[in-house]
């Protein structure tokens, strides 16, 4: 199942701006696996994932055309 | 009286002009069951680093979650405080030092009500909004901009 992946703040110095698609993975930590895979610099960068806008904990099944948003620090005020 | 408990918009492009905090301050009127007003706003800081002056912040949001986020940051603060009525502004794009990016405003009956949900709305909106500043030095560098 593809997923849509946006990264925001300074992850999108490690993989830019543009929203982009990832193919056939079944959960967060497989993507993951694949993100750091094709940018090492995100293995150390802090952030937390969501799954359609919702954060979630530990590793997420993907059932299909979800959009993942990888989230750093939040800076906000 | 009316509260206002729908979703609604809190990003605004460029910096918040402080003639709409003005306006803003004045619609009050006809609302005289309110006792006391609490604001808060924050203003982009001219921080040096390493003899680098910050002369902007860049704002970036994840706005669909977040604005999702923030109302439900309402709701628990209407649930916990009786609050006549609130209203948050947050700024987007490029804000120079001196300018407001942030404004929140809280209004009830008595002033402690007005006054702790302006506190706890402020925190939770640093801690818990998925927004991001750039920030920009004066040399055109930048780092991101951490929440303390």
């Amino acid at each position: 199942m593809p997923v849509n992946v946006i990264v925001f703040g300074q992850l999108t110095d490690i993989m830019g701006n543009r929203p982009f698609t990832v193919d056939d993975v079944a959960d967060t930590s497989q993507l993951v696996q694949r993100l750091n895979e094709r940018y090492p610099a995100l293995v150390t960068a802090p952030y937390i994932i969501a799954v359609d806008k919702q954060i979630v904990n530990g590793n997420t099944v993907l059932t299909g055309d979800n959009t993942v948003a990888l989230l750093p620090p939040f800076a906000g005020g | 009286m009316l509260t206002e408990r729908k979703p609604k918009n809190i990003f605004t492009q460029g910096a918040i002009d402080p003639s709409f905090i003005a306006t803003s301050i004045q619609k009050h009127n006809e609302k005289t069951n309110i006792g006391g007003h609490s604001i808060f706003l924050g203003q982009v800081r001219a921080d040096v680093i390493n003899d680098n002056k910050v002369k902007a912040i860049e704002y970036t949001a994840y706005e669909e979650m977040a604005l999702e986020k923030m109302h439900q940051i309402r709701e628990d603060i209407f649930a916990k405080y009786p609050l006549v009525c609130m209203h948050v502004h947050h700024s987007l794009g490029k804000i120079a030092a001196g300018e407001i990016c942030l404004f929140v405003f809280t209004s009830s009956q008595h002033r402690k009500a007005a006054i702790d949900a302006c506190t706890e709305t402020v925190e939770r909106i640093k801690a818990e909004l998925p927004i991001w500043g750039k920030e920009i030095f004066e040399d055109e560098n930048y780092q991101w901009k951490e929440n303390k």
